[in-house]
């Protein structure tokens, strides 16, 4: 069912500025990253390890 | 010649924008120019279309990460990075509307309303506003999405060509199709 809202205020410039910032958006993406591809973040740790045990 | 600078400022704008992208798509922190450059546009055009300001700035958070995790996949093939993080906005938009976390919302100024109104009508009246309303709710998604963006938001053919996908010329069609049908409906109820 559509809504139709007329004269809505809109947050101004410095609000929505204020309430969203690059930072959460860069963390949450790494996040997602880390969701999605595990192995790029255990590569090299799980391979270090192997090589002290090895060594 | 103030033309000319124009053109050339803006090539040059554009060629710093590639290169921004470039250097996002090798490290994501690079993001941030142009996320400060588009997210206010994004927000508003999230905003308007959703009831509830927080669903509109989830909206947009989501917008950007998705837009993080395609960014590889961007390439210039002559539509601007705008269009290209606009349409990521309508797909995550009509996600919500599908997984009804939002609802369907268009916003619309009355003195936006009552220029439509009176290019068709001799007298502006409350009775023809709500007339107008109601036939609104009787387009079709497209046809409001091209309703809302050349009339409530102002935006250009071409700009919304691109957004929809479709070409400057299509867009001009569809958008004089969409409003002779607006027209009907709000004819048919006089």
């Amino acid at each position: 069912m559509l809504k139709i809202l007329l004269d809505r205020k809109e947050p101004c410039s410095d609000e929505v500025r204020q309430r969203q910032n690059f930072n959460e958006i860069l963390a949450a993406h790494n996040y997602q990253q880390k969701v999605n591809n595990p192995w790029r973040y255990w590569f090299y740790p799980v391979l270090a390890v192997c090589l002290l045990l090895l060594v | 010649m103030p033309l000319q600078l124009s053109l050339q400022q803006q090539s040059f704008l554009l060629e710093e924008e590639r290169t921004q992208i470039e250097r996002a798509q090798q490290d994501p922190r690079f993001f941030a120019p142009l996320y400060e450059r588009y997210h206010e546009a994004i927000f508003r055009y999230v905003y308007r279309r959703v009831d509830e300001e927080e669903q509109a700035y989830d909206i947009t958070s989501c917008v950007f990460v998705k837009a993080l995790q395609a960014l590889h996949k961007y390439e210039y093939r002559g539509l601007p990075f705008s269009a290209w993080l606009f349409r990521i906005a309508k797909s995550e938009l009509y996600q919500s509307f599908r997984d009804q976390k939002a609802q369907r919302t268009v916003s619309i100024d009355k003195v936006v309303l009552k220029q439509v109104i009176e290019d068709w009508t001799e007298d502006y009246t409350e009775e023809d506003k709500a007339r107008l309303l109601v036939a609104l709710k009787g387009l079709k998604e497209q046809q409001l999405q091209l309703i809302e963006m050349r009339f409530f938001e102002k935006r250009s053919f071409k700009e919304i060509g691109e957004i929809c996908g479709l070409s400057e010329n299509n867009a001009k069609v569809k958008t004089f199709r969409a409003v002779l049908k607006l027209k009907d409906f709000f004819q048919q109820k006089e």
